[in-house]
Order: structure tokens, then C-alpha cells, then sequence
């Protein structure tokens, strides 16, 4: 979010900003929500037609052994009756069971918050470019984990990890190492939004406690009490959902504070950005009047985000220069908060029917003879 | 599962030569070679696989995640990586020397221009790493590279590091043993990017002196030869050194007075003095961080940097320009 200054104007130093709008996170892994969803959507079609391919090689291969079955049952054995992809919607649905898996896991091995959210983030990343018939998430995940583990720095040697999950080979990771490195396409340093969580706790201080507290009812246990709230708020909601790719970390940990408590959030922003331009009552009104509308202003996020710019274009107050900003930042979170929240669940049993289906496409060959056995026992 | 395993789609190795092997490490094949539709030169760094039970080299990983993250004109380039057969390759800018070796070549002369010129590059190639919060943690005149028109870079990045998250602990095993901070030499768990500030100290000390400054034999020597030279810090220049892991006073050296210190820098201005008292001090919270370094007196009063292409190369037999004016003559500053 720039200041809403000049573009043209050099500027005199280089932000926080600049910065993260010249790394690899936001270059090459921040997506608009729906150009997320396309580029899931694309994996899942190109999943669907590398597994036909495989399932075709299969197929002839079998139908040429077997000829006289293949004619007996042209409906049984028929290509598209047999071919059974996971759909997007199964595939978007296994992915987040493999998620909650990635936390479990990673808690098993006391792992820190820093390397489940960075094997969370590889994960998600390999699968915005594979798909789940290609690569089968079990190992990925176990990869992925092991990779985050070594880049920052938590460092498990590849014995007493295999040692510990079960059936797996130090050579089913090994392997794949290289696979997913090449499909994080060699950027490997995540943003989370631990760190700017820390920042807000301390600036909240800052901002609403000094010189002399702002809120009757608000001091610093309160404050620490709301900062490790927003922590687990990110361990639960930012970590396993996709915000990552749509929003950037600041934005994510105001998010997780303004869902946690509302009233002192909006106070720091609106402190922070309309200064001294409202008086209490005011502030009340505009809390209560901002609540109604930030559902109906969401889905104009995309107009408004142009008007804005029109807008500051113009030569305008400074004044209402910020009052865009605040509304904007404040439209973002409640975007980021729903995005986090709205992630389904995933039933175990419907996870093992998803399982199911996905063995079969990595595995063509076991599922065609399962079949043929079963029609040329039927016909003795 | 083959259907990434070989990536045919754009084989990046072929828009790279590899011609010639310049160098081998423990984990990487260095080769010289050209990026053919630009005929630019250079390096490729073949890390070894398949060597390391645990797979992927971890140094060579961490280069490559900061380094991707890491555009400065004085740090080094990553021009690309690929991958072959399970082989990870990082393609970096072509650097044809560095500091150490001018530093050795008795016959370069440096003037105070010179070194001036390569302080400043260093610290803005080092400022950039510390406003992205990533410690080097490995800065010597080895690791600072220079290309051939003069320009610095900031190089091998194997033991660098984000500082990510809050309260964990650090490695103290870090940085050659001549260019480690006290608190490291302590074993302090907790740093700041100050160890970095104390590297580049050593090594402007060494710029200025054109042999080693604080040359340890080993860590224990390397406490004695530190403290010898800059005085053994007490808990009243630096409070709670003593609850340092690995904290001794065995022997208590006095602070250096101004006097000896500009004797053994007897060609040192006093603000160039200042900025590398700035930077070796003993407790890291005193130490200047790269802005103030920046903006340091010694940067901006004369003689004026030198230019990075009329720099010192390491072609001893070639007469040196000198194009700046207000240059003295080119001598040894010892």
C-alpha cells in the first residue's frame, strides 16, 4: 500500500515496501483471488491429462492381451467409463486434508511455527504447479517439510526422520527433492507473518499507549494478550489457508488482530492514518457504519481499488487522502479475515473415497487388472 | 513419477558453455563459461549432490534463497540455476578477483581513495542485506569480489541468514575466526547484524595495513589477539558480557588510547580513524550499523572515492590510471 504520494516525484529512500514488492513472494507467488483459482484450475487440468495419458498407455497395453475380453464387456472396459480423474473440487478438497496433515506432522517433530509455515507454503506452491495425479501428496509433503526444516534452520538428518514417518524411504524424499525445488522454481524464501505480528504488538504499544493509554480499558496485558490471540489466529486460519498468496504479511497480521479485537485494531488504524481528525463520538459511528458496509464494499474491491487511484490522483486534501487509505486497509483485512476463515473441512472418510480415486490414477495398471479379474472370473 | 524428472521443455543448460574448471570446493565444481545469446561471461557453480546423505547441500540451498531475493549492484549477481540430472547449477555474474588477492599483491599500490571506494561498495551492498534482514555472517576480503570494471560484490552467501523469527537461537560458529566479532568469539546465542559491522572493520583495518588485522591462530588465540589489540571489554564498556557463555577475562588488556591506535594506522585520517573505532567496538549494541556508516564524515570529506573503474586490477605489470585530481600518489599504507 503506497502512501497515495506522487509517483512521479523520486523518492528519497527505499521502503519496506519497495522491498517486498521486489521479492520472489510477491513477484512470482501473489496472485488476485481469481487468478489463484485459474492457476489451481490449470493444475488440476493438466493432472487430468497426464493420468489419461498414463491410463492410456496402460489400457493398450492390456486391451492388446486381452482382446476377446475388451470385446465381451465394451462397456465395462470402455476408455471414459473406466477414466475417473479427481475433480477440481476433490483435488482443492485432498490438498487441504494434506495441509492439516503438514501440521500435525511438523507438531510431532516439535518443529517451530517458521518451518511448518514454510513447508506449508512449498506445498501449496508445488501443487499450484503439479497436480495430485501426477505426484501423490504423501511423499511431497514429506519433502517439502524436510526441505523447510533445512532452510530455516532446523535441521533433522534424513535417518531420524524417515525413522520416525511411517513407510517411508530416505530415498522416497531424496528424490524428490529436486523435483520440488524445481517446481518452487528455485525461490525459497517465504514471507510469514509472524515477524509484522510482532511489529503491530509493539506499535499498538507505541500508538496507544504513550504518552498516556488512549483506551480506558487497554494497557499492555491486554495488548500481549491480544498479540498471542493473533499468533494463534495464524496458526489456525493465515498458515493453512491460501491468504499467503493474496496478501501481504502485514496485511495478514492486522487481519489476524482486527478479527481478534475489533474495537482496539480499529483504533490503532484509525489513529494511525486519520490522526487527529476525529473526535471519539465520531469514531463510534464510523466503527458501527463501517461494519454494515465492509461486506457490501468487498465486492466492489476491484472498482473501488480503481477509483481510489483516480481519486488520489486528483488534487486532494490530505485529509481524505488518508481516509481512503484507512478504508482501504481496513477493506483488505476483512477480505484477508473471510478468505482465512472460509477454508472447508475435510472429513476423514471423504478424504480416504478422494485417496482411493487418486491411487487409481497414479496407478492405472493395478486398477485395470483389479477390473479384468474381476469381469473374466465373472464370465468362468 | 517421471514426468518432471527431466525438464525438456527450455533445457537451460544449453544457453550456457561450461569451458573451462576454475575451482573445486567441498561442495561445488566452479566452471568459467559464456551465456550464449548474450556472450556475457559467466561463473556456473555445480553443486555436488548425491555427495551428502541428506540431499541437497544446505549451503548451497541457502545461497540460492538469498541470492534470488538479492538484486544489488554490490552484491553478486545469481544470473540463473537449472538443474541436470539431479544436479543443481548456479549460473552467477563473472568475478575475476577479489580483495584478498589485491590485498596480497605487495606491488598494487592502494591509495586512500582506493580504499574508501571499496568500503563504501562494501557497506551499500552490505546495507542492502541488512535492511532485507539477512545477516552474511561471513565477510572477508575472500568474499568480496570484483569485477572487471571495478564494481564490488558482496559473494558466497552459504552461511548467510534471515533473521526471521523472534527468540530463537543463533549458531555462534559462524565467520572466519580473524573476522569474528567478540560476542561470537563468546558464544553468544543472540546477534545482530553488528557482527557483520565488526567483518568489515577487520577488513578496512586490513585494507589500511595490507596484512592481517587480528590474525588468531586458533579461538582461544583469537580472544587474546582481539582483546590485545582493542582492550578486553569489562561489564563497565559492556554491560552483562560476563554472562556470555563462553565469557573469560583471562588476561585484561587496556583500551587502546587514540595515540596507538594512530600509530599502527599512521596513515589513517582521524575520520577514517573514527569510522573504524565505530565499528570495532566491543559491545555490538555500541557498534554504528550500515546507515550511520554511510553517512560517516569519512565518506564525504577528501580525497573522494575512487572511481571503481580506475580501481586497483590485479595486473601487476599494467600502469594504474589516475584519472581523479585530487589523488596523492599511489603508495602502500602502512
Amino acid at each position: 500500500m503506497s502512501l497515495g504520494g506522487s509517483e512521479t516525484a523520486k523518492k528519497p529512500y527505499v521502503s519496506i515496501d519497495d522491498l517486498y514488492r521486489k521479492s520472489t513472494q510477491f513477484q512470482m507467488w501473489s496472485f488476485t483471488k481469481s487468478a489463484l483459482e485459474e492457476t489451481k484450475k490449470k493444475a488440476n487440468e493438466n493432472g487430468t491429462k497426464v493420468a489419461k495419458q498414463r491410463l492410456l498407455n496402460e489400457y493398450n497395453n492390456l486391451k492388446e492381451s486381452n482382446r476377446t475380453l475388451f470385446e465381451q464387456y465394451p462397456q465395462e472396459l470402455n476408455i471414459d467409463t473406466i477414466f475417473d480423474p479427481l475433480t477440481f473440487e476433490e483435488e482443492q478438497k485432498y490438498l487441504h486434508f494434506y495441509c492439516e496433515k503438514i501440521i500435525t506432522t511438523a507438531d510431532f517433530f516439535n518443529m517451530a511455527t517458521q518451518v511448518k509455515a514454510t513447508a506449508m507454503s512449498f506445498f501449496k506452491k508445488f501443487y499450484l504447479v503439479n497436480s495430485v495425479m501426477e505426484y501423490h501428496p504423501k511423499n511431497i509433503l514429506y519433502t517439502c517439510l524436510f526441505l523447510a526444516a533445512k532452510l530455516e534452520y532446523y535441521f533433522i538428518s534424513i535417518e531420524s526422520y524417515c525413522k520416525i514417518l511411517p513407510k517411508t524411504e530416505p530415498k522416497d524424499i531424496l528424490d524428490l527433492e529436486f523435483i520440488v525445488l524445481l517446481s518452487l522454481k528455485f525461490t525459497l524464501l517465504v514471507y510469514h507473518p509472524f515477524r509484522p505480528l510482532y511489529g503491530f504488538f509493539l506499535d499498538f504499544q507505541a500508538v496507544l499507549l504513550h504518552p498516556s493509554p488512549l483506551m480506558y480499558d487497554v494497557n499492555v496485558d491486554k495488548l500481549g494478550h491480544l498479540y498471542n490471540q493473533a499468533k494463534e489466529w495464524l496458526n489456525k486460519y493465515a498458515i493453512i489457508s491460501y491468504v499467503g498468496f493474496m496478501f501481504t504479511p502485514p496485511q495478514i497480521a492486522l487481519a489476524a488482530m482486527y478479527d481478534i479485537d475489533k474495537r482496539i485494531t480499529n483504533k490503532y488504524l484509525q489513529r494511525k492514518y486519520l490522526r487527529e481528525q476525529l473526535d471519539a463520538i465520531k469514531e463510534e459511528q464510523d466503527e458501527k457504519k463501517g461494519q454494515d458496509e465492509q461486506k457490501h464494499q468487498d465486492e466492489q474491491k476491484h472498482q473501488d481499488e480503481q477509483k481510489d487511484e483516480e481519486v488520489t490522483d486528483d488534487n486532494q486534501s490530505l485529509e481524505s487522502q488518508q481516509r481512503t487509505q484507512y478504508e482501504t486497509i481496513v477493506r483488505t483485512i476483512v477480505k484477508c479475515i473471510r478468505i482465512a476463515k472460509a477454508e472447508t473441512q475435510t472429513s476423514l472418510q471423504e478424504s480416504k473415497d478422494i485417496d482411493r480415486k487418486c491411487f487409481f490414477t497414479l496407478n492405472p495398471a493395478k486398477m485395470m487388472n483389479k477390473k479384468i479379474k474381476k469381469l473374466s472370473s465373472g464370465t468362468e | 513419477m517421471t514426468e518432471a524428472e527431466t525438464d525438456t521443455e527450455n533445457v537451460p543448460q544449453s544457453k550456457y558453455t561450461k569451458d573451462k574448471k576454475v575451482g573445486e570446493g567441498t561442495y561445488a565444481v566452479v566452471y568459467l563459461g559464456v551465456q550464449k545469446h548474450t556472450k556475457r561471461k559467466i561463473a556456473i557453480k555445480e553443486i555436488k549432490t548425491g555427495l551428502f546423505k541428506d540431499g541437497l547441500d544446505m549451503s548451497a540451498l541457502r545461497e540460492v534463497k538469498y541470492l534470488q531475493e538479492l538484486r544489488h549492484p554490490n552484491v553478486i549477481e545469481l544470473v540463473d540455476v537449472f538443474g541436470t540430472s539431479n544436479n543443481l547449477n548456479l549460473v552467477l555474474e563473472f568475478l575475476p578477483c577479489d580483495l584478498e588477492v589485491l590485498i596480497k599483491s605487495k606491488d598494487i599500490m592502494f591509495l586512500a581513495a582506493d580504499i574508501k571506494s571499496w568500503l563504501l561498495m562494501t557497506f551499500r551492498g552490505l546495507h542492502h542485506c541488512h535492511r532485507m534482514s539477512i545477516l552474511h555472517r561471513d565477510l572477508k576480503p575472500n568474499n568480496l569480489l570484483l569485477a572487471p570494471d571495478g564494481q564490488l560484490k558482496i559473494a558466497d552467501f552459504g552461511l548467510a541468514r534471515g533473521l526471521g523469527n523472534l527468540n530463537e537461537d543463533l549458531s555462534s560458529n559462524v565467520v572466519t575466526r580473524w573476522y569474528r566479532a567478540p560476542e561470537l568469539l563468546f558464544g553468544a546465542k543472540h546477534y545482530t547484524a553488528a557482527i557483520d559491522i565488526w567483518s568489515v572493520g577487520i577488513i578496512f583495518a586490513e585494507l589500511m595495513l595490507r596484512i592481517p588485522y587480528l590474525p588468531g591462530k586458533d579461538d582461544v588465540d583469537q580472544l587474546d589477539v582481539t582483546f590485545k589489540a582493542l582492550g578486553t571489554p569489562t561489564e563497565q564498556i559492556w554491560p552483562n558480557v560476563s554472562n556470555l557463555p563462553l565469557y573469560n577475562s583471562l588476561r585484561v588488556y587496556p583500551p587502546p588510547s587514540r595515540q596507538e591506535l594512530r600509530n599502527r594506522f599512521i596513515a589513517a585520517t582521524d575520520k577514517a580513524l573514527d569510522l573504524m573505532i565505530s565499528m570495532t567496538q566491543l559491545d555490538p549494541s555500541r557498534r554504528c550499523n550500515t546507515s550511520q556508516a554511510l553517512l560517516h564524515e569519512y565518506f564525504t570529506e577528501l580525497p573522494s572515492p575512487t572511481d571503481p573503474k580506475n580501481l586497483p586490477k590485479n595486473k601487476p605489470n599494467e600502469p594504474t590510471v589516475e584519472s581523479n585530481g585530487n589523488t596523492t600518489k599511489r603508495r602502500k599504507v602502512e
